[in-house]
């Protein structure tokens, strides 16, 4: 099974052009490469000869090299271009090649479509839009991956925690529909406050989280009540094996001048301390307790989106 | 109005079996819903989200106003503006005992006639601060009021604070129109309430007390009036503002001013202890009302006043289904409930 969709696979920064980058991409094993003039590249990270991992090979002018026997691949169409010691009037078979995945880098982002449809133009990343430093980073987490995304909607904290920042688990309202994502804004106290949530009238921070209802990118947000955003988040998830979850990031504060932020939180900024920290380890007594509230809206909508992959070649 | 008493209930009447109560799935429409306190609103904008529809609540020359968007975005935004506002991105919206009612569903039915008559609140607002507070339940408005009419639950989940369940004769009466329901409990020689020995000062072992709780169904708009001999009355407002499916917000009014200090300004904080004690249950409570299941509820006879408020809201939802929202000619949100409340007697 799988939903025709972009899925960021990779930041920008792992990919390179000598040695290739092993990802598990919703279930898909793939090879992240790059060409000498910097083209990102994705094949199925297996040799069609004797089914060793690309990535466990390098890269080379002419594509990725198997690390077993030499096969060499053109990064764009898969082609095998060479098999080593072949004799000068022998020629690689036309139908040699690895299975390519189409790939669009944006933002930061390497992003690999999967699914048999042609793919479109809406690239996840593409609404990402940074300013400034950047804080980015890269895991798997021992959680099955639509437990990942529902989460994000029922206790995001148990994934994400903002630097001095204790979010509520009041939702403002519903998950909305926008975009092909399920948006939810929940209540947010600074920590730094004397008084506890509950007896907060209206909640001075909002964490709008945005879920996809296909594909693996989450948009985290803190905003002020005001709805003026103080630090974004994007984080590509997807599914790994064992029922893990694949997930690398990149966030950034924005430059807005906001009032009645807690020193705290100006002092940590001027040292250059992180805005945020996505958890790579979950607590599970912590997960267990989640009841299942707006994720259910998700889980509806996810199952409706997945149609049967055709049979593999 | 009807009325049905729990101790003269026929038992064993059989009528066909209804649906399973989904009350989470509830969206009623044409009314006004208090949706902040007075004092809460000011120049700076706020949000407030009725049915996930949000309300950006400021005032302009000290005149409250309610939109769509937020004001800084109101004129860019108006194009957008949903049938809740007719198009204008403003709601309908009025002042009145402390509170700000912006009215929800559609703007050419907002009529102040409708309004709830709360006789134990100042028209104008004029009460102190100490007597409001704001509480959150994370449950569907629903099933908030639901707990609210459930007397039987406060003599154990708040045992400590309300007091125990015992006590020499205890009767439930429910009365309903089609846009109300009324719950009346008498109870003689009860336990005298914690909070009233400790910090009302009510030295006597034993206390009657007559409790009404008059609900409005469209808006959660929960107005109680407890009164304790010996001991004092608490009347307060409990409107239950629907944020959305799981969740529900309550900016209550407790007007303890007739009763003595300290117990006047600490009553209206009970609820920091008491909500918390009804979150526990009503928040797992409320995932399990998202879809009919085959296993319905039971009931005992002290239920009678919630097994009526299902069935009067389940009434009242299905005449919007059909896309009747008017209201009925035994409604009449705001007349007078003095008497109603027992506040003469």
């Amino acid at each position: 099974m799988a939903n025709n969709a972009w899925w960021a696979s990779a930041l920008s920064e792992a990919v390179n052009n000598e040695k290739p980058l092993a990802v598990v991409c919703n279930g898909e094993e793939l090879a992240l490469f790059r060409d000498r003039q910097g083209q990102a590249f994705a094949l199925e990270d297996r040799c069609p000869h004797r089914r060793v991992p690309l990535s466990l090979g390098c890269v080379v002018e002419s594509g990725i090299q198997c690390g077993y026997h030499g096969w060499t691949f053109d990064g764009a169409s898969g082609a095998c271009t060479t098999i080593p010691n072949l004799h000068a009037n022998e020629r690689v078979p036309a139908r040699y090649a690895a299975r390519p995945y189409p790939v669009a880098e944006r933002n930061g982002f390497v992003h690999v479509w999967l699914g048999e449809d042609e793919p479109n133009e809406s690239v996840p990343a593409a609404t990402y839009q940074p300013e400034g430093r950047e804080y980015t980073g890269a895991g798997t987490i021992s959680i099955l991956h639509e437990e990942y995304l529902a989460a994000m909607l029922d206790g995001p904290h148990c994934l994400i925690s903002f630097d001095a920042v204790k979010m509520t688990d009041f939702f403002l309202g519903d998950p909305r529909l926008q975009n092909d994502h399920l948006v939810l804004d929940r209540g947010a106290v600074w920590s730094t406050r004397v008084l506890p949530p509950q007896f907060v009238v209206d909640y001075p921070l909002i964490v709008r989280t945005s879920v996809p209802v296909r594909g693996g990118d989450i948009r985290v947000e803190l905003l002020t009540e005001q709805e003026a955003p103080l630090c974004t988040v994007f984080i590509a998830s997807g599914a790994n094996r064992r029922g893990t979850t694949s997930v690398c990031w990149r966030g950034f504060l924005h430059q807005s001048d906001v009032s009645h932020v807690p020193l705290r939180w100006r002092a940590a900024r001027k040292m250059k301390r992180p805005p945020f920290r996505v958890h790579t380890q979950v607590d599970g007594k912590l997960l267990a307790t989640l009841l299942e509230a707006p994720s259910r809206d998700l889980a509806r909508l996810r199952d409706s989106s997945i149609i049967p992959l055709r049979a593999a070649v | 109005m009807h009325t049905v008493s729990t101790s003269n209930t026929a038992a064993g009447q059989r009528t066909k079996r209804p649906s399973d109560w989904t009350p989470v799935n509830y969206d009623l429409h044409d009314t006004w819903f208090p949706v902040s306190h007075s004092r809460d609103v000011t120049s700076r904008p706020i949000r407030r989200i009725i049915h996930s529809q949000p309300y950006f609540l400021w005032r302009e020359n000290g005149i409250p106003q309610a939109a769509e968007f937020h004001p800084s975005r109101l004129a860019a935004l108006r194009h957008a503006s949903s049938a809740f506002t007719g198009g204008s991105g403003s709601y309908p919206v009025i002042e009145r005992y402390g509170y700000i009612w912006a009215w929800y569903g559609d703007p050419d039915h907002a009529d102040i006639q409708l309004l709830p008559h709360i006789p134990f609140l100042p028209l104008d607002g004029n009460i102190p601060g100490y007597t409001q507070r704001t509480v959150r339940f994370d449950a569907s408005s629903a099933l908030s009021v639901e707990n609210l009419i459930d007397l039987t639950h406060a003599d154990f989940l708040h045992a400590n604070t309300i007091g125990d369940g015992i006590s020499e004769s205890d009767v439930v009466e429910v009365e309903w129109t089609s846009e109300t329901v009324t719950r009346t409990r008498m109870v003689t020689q009860k336990s005298v309430a914690p909070v009233m020995r400790w910090v009302g000062g009510i030295r006597a072992r034993y206390q009657d007390f007559r409790a009404v709780l008059h609900i409005h169904l469209r808006s959660n708009v929960c107005i109680s009036y407890p009164r304790f001999r010996p001991g004092y009355d608490i009347p307060n407002l409990q409107p239950f503002l629907p944020v959305g499916r799981h969740r529900s917000r309550c900016d209550v009014t407790f007007n303890t001013t007739a009763a003595p200090s300290p117990f006047r300004y600490l009553m209206p904080r009970i609820n920091y202890i008491i909500q918390p004690q009804d979150n526990s249950v009503v928040r797992p409570q409320n995932e399990r009302y998202l879809d009919a299941s085959d296993r319905r509820d039971l009931h005992s006879r002290f239920d009678a006043p919630g097994t009526r408020y299902r069935y009067q809201m389940e009434q009242l939802a299905e005449r919007q289904r059909r896309g009747d929202f008017s209201y009925g000619a035994d409604a009449e949100p705001g007349r007078d409930i003095t008497a109603l409340l027992g506040m003469d007697g």
